[in-house]
């Protein structure tokens, strides 16, 4: 890093950590590698914290709310015990060449791939709803569900990056709520992966970022054949998504990809109507 | 010592989401509260702090930080994000108030983060322009250009006080962070 880099490093920490970046700053951030450092905003919170009495109560209905929330997160979390999560300690994809991803997505369109949603058997997971008022979490394949029910998601269709090899015949669907910032990938076709060798990693293109700069939507496995349901795991916040990508990566998954083994991709065919 | 919530939060134990909200949630509510313009955008933003929390529960390490500032950094992150889009809340209070010093504002810091105590000694050792746009930005949400008209300190100088004060509170909590900027720059 030179001198020039540095500067503009250290700027851009300062600013994240008292006002916040664009979204541009932000990819310069990243194409810094500066975005996995918290000690800026560290010192900050410490600071404001030295200063701060807190003095209110968290409210009994954004309780609920919060609750409700965490309900489903945390017990992901014990789910997902793969090696490689701790690859989110990284919130900003860093700045690289996505040009690949669009070319991918152009040669699926090309091949007239076009799948329709009953070929991947939503219906499938739909016909084995949670009961009402359980009180044990939804399953991430309970909560597809759920949302897929649901009026004003992002949804789209998972489609193979390649008509050839093991992965030609991925299929499968993805739901993601702006409003709610969550969402759940379900895919079937994906090969089992060595979680020593490698993991798959889910990518989301958003407004925010732009095409080039997709968010990490978190790494997972495949350990059985058969359908997996992925909770995604944005690192950013995802707006307006128009794609979601599946790649294979290294163990712990990348913070730059060389999209040298593309997945799976699900365009965003049409605009939703707005969540409620 | 009791194991640290985050952790269990981590672990995937539910029960430790009510521990969380008991600990933190005042302090998350607090401080959207504080710098958020509306009632509905300090909810959103508490309302997605916590799924930042409950999300990056495993991030958290112990021998970097406490709890309360990792969880009030990720606040911070999504309040900023907000006042991106919709406006901090305005502060009433004349600026020479809004700057002078905390006095017992942060009587509870021991409670609430050991980083809090450090921060404020190192708070004491900048100069007083550092100082106030410090606490201009951080404890009241300002942005640099609205602490330069507030102040009339030039634009440059409130960037280059920003930098050099929280390098020097950075340095004084020991967060090396990922670049080591060295100490130069932090003791101008």
């Amino acid at each position: 890093m030179n001198e020039k880099e540095r500067e503009l490093l250290l700027d851009l920490l300062t600013r994240q950590a008292t006002e916040g970046l664009s979204p541009e700053e932000s990819r310069k951030l990243a194409a810094l590698e500066g975005s996995a450092d918290d000690s800026f905003d560290l010192a900050a919170a410490a600071l404001l914290l030295s200063e701060f009495e807190p003095t209110e109560q968290l409210p009994s209905h954004l309780r609920s709310k919060i609750a409700a929330d965490a309900s489903e997160i945390v017990a992901a979390n014990a789910v997902d015990k793969a090696p490689d999560a701790s690859v989110v300690a990284d919130r900003k994809t860093p700045l690289f060449a996505w040009l690949g991803w669009a070319v991918a997505a152009a040669a699926v369109l090309a091949l007239g791939i076009n799948l329709s949603m009953t070929r991947f058997g939503v219906n499938e997971v739909a016909n084995n709803p949670p009961p009402a008022a359980t009180p044990t979490p939804m399953t991430p394949a309970e909560a597809h569900d759920k949302m897929m029910a649901e009026p004003g998601m992002t949804v789209a269709k998972w489609t193979p990056a390649a008509k050839t090899g093991d992965m030609a015949n991925v299929s499968g669907d993805v739901v993601w709520s702006d409003k709610e910032q969550k969402g759940y990938a379900m895919l079937r076709g994906l090969p089992k992966n060595d979680a020593d060798a490698s993991t798959y990693q889910l990518w989301i293109f958003e407004e925010n970022q732009g095409d080039k700069t997709p968010i990490d939507g978190g790494t997972f496995n495949v350990s059985s054949d058969g359908t997996v349901v992925i909770p995604i795991d944005a690192k950013l916040a995802a707006k307006n998504p128009s794609m979601f990508a599946v790649t294979v990566e290294k163990p712990g998954g990348v913070v730059v990809s060389k999209r040298e083994k593309v997945a799976a991709l699900a365009k965003v065919e049409t605009s939703r109507p707005p969540e409620a | 010592m009791p194991e640290s919530i985050l952790k269990r939060i981590a672990e995937g134990d539910r029960n430790a989401v009510e521990d969380c909200l008991n600990s933190y949630g005042g302090l998350v509510y607090s401080i959207a509260r504080k710098l958020l313009a509306n009632d509905a955008d300090a909810e959103d933003a508490v309302q997605e702090a916590f799924i930042d929390v409950w999300k990056n529960a495993g991030r958290y390490d112990p021998a970097v930080a406490s709890e309360a500032t990792f969880i009030a950094m990720i606040t911070r992150r999504r309040v900023i994000d907000k006042i991106r889009h919709s406006g901090r809340r305005i502060s009433t209070d004349p600026i020479e108030e809004i700057v002078q010093e905390p006095g017992d504002k942060g009587h509870k810091r021991i409670e609430l983060s050991v980083e809090a105590n450090e921060a404020a000694e190192a708070m004491k050792t900048l100069r007083p322009e550092q100082q106030t746009v410090l606490r201009l930005s951080i404890v009241d949400g300002m942005s640099h250009q609205e602490i330069a008209d507030a102040t009339g300190i030039p634009l440059g100088t409130v960037k280059t006080h920003a930098r050099r004060g929280l390098l020097r509170v950075r340095e004084a909590l020991g967060l090396g962070g990922i670049i080591d900027f060295g100490n130069k720059e932090a003791a101008i």
